[in-house]
């Protein structure tokens, strides 16, 4: 395998760590080293001093021929997420932003889409391929499980960490916090 | 063989093995010390080589490491492709999401009620 080939495997491999990363830790405070190495493991795979060999040059112009519709899916989804009523009110800006980006997104994917009947099976096909691979790690998880000796069960929570739990849950949620 | 059956099977094995490749690397990216990840590894790993191999056989090729990245390059290539429909069924729940009233919190009316 030449050099420009294990450095698009290495930067497609760190993106996926680094976005796996991001997704650690409460909803509220994300792993703070997470996006910093998936932007890092984008950047291996993407700059190049050389034209990478085949198969590597294929994947990587096809992943930026779907930059292309996808980042501005990517950020008006991230965009409507904080404007819709999920975590907080309604907040129109950021939501009348999200989808201005979705409408451009799917525009420019119509402007260069070439779907022909093959693509259907092929589709089929891919999700199958997605649905074995997460039912093998299903049962691997589930095997691991059943082999760890179980652990006793909890203490209770003692008062203090009750009302630590508490302040939490009300900073969190928005509520101010009882004197 | 076939040509769209080949292509059928290519995406099927790409899919599964990259897949499997991103469950190894995410539990990379998330290992903590309650982590048991000798089992999960293994089984995706498995995954991994059986798709190539099948790969392979369909293209007529060696198993050999260029038959596993050909495998992982379609397997981005598969991925890719049906971004849309990902994309397609994540706009109808962002449209959901943004017509829906946000619902009283039950965990801050249970702390309430304390």
């Amino acid at each position: 395998m030449s050099l420009w080939a294990a450095q698009m495997w290495l930067g497609l491999s760190v993106a996926v760590i680094g976005i796996s990363m991001h997704r650690t830790g409460p909803a509220f405070r994300r792993h703070p080293f997470g996006a910093p190495v998936a932007l890092l493991g984008l950047a291996v795979m993407l700059f190049r001093i050389e034209e990478p060999p085949q198969p590597e040059s294929g994947v990587v112009t096809a992943a930026i021929g779907a930059a292309m519709w996808l980042l501005p899916a990517l950020a008006g989804s991230a965009l409507v997420l904080r404007g819709a009523p999920l975590y907080w009110k309604t907040r129109p800006a950021p939501l009348l932003a999200g989808w201005t980006l979705i409408a451009v997104a799917w525009y420019q994917y119509y402007s260069v889409m070439s779907l022909v009947p093959l693509d259907a099976l092929r589709w089929v096909s891919t999700l199958l391929g997605v649905l074995l691979s997460l039912t093998v790690f299903m049962l691997c998880v589930r095997t691991a499980e059943r082999t760890t000796p179980q652990e006793p069960e909890t203490e209770r929570l003692s008062e203090k960490e009750r009302k630590y739990v508490e302040s939490v849950l009300r900073r969190h949620l928005e509520v101010a916090d009882e004197p | 063989m076939n040509p769209e059956f080949e292509s059928a099977i290519s995406a099927f094995a790409g899919s599964a093995a990259l897949i499997s490749l991103f469950v190894i690397l995410a539990m990379i990216g998330t290992l903590n010390p309650y982590h048991r990840p000798a089992i999960p590894v293994l089984g995706a790993t498995a995954v991994i080589l059986a798709s190539a191999y099948l790969f392979a056989h369909t293209a007529g090729i060696a198993a050999d490491s260029v038959a596993l990245r050909l495998t992982m390059s379609e397997g981005v290539l598969a991925l890719i492709d049906i971004l849309p429909l990902v994309f397609l069924v994540s706009t109808y729940l962002f449209l959901r999401a943004s017509l829906r009233k946000r619902p009283e919190d039950p965990l801050l009316v249970l702390l309430d009620s304390e």
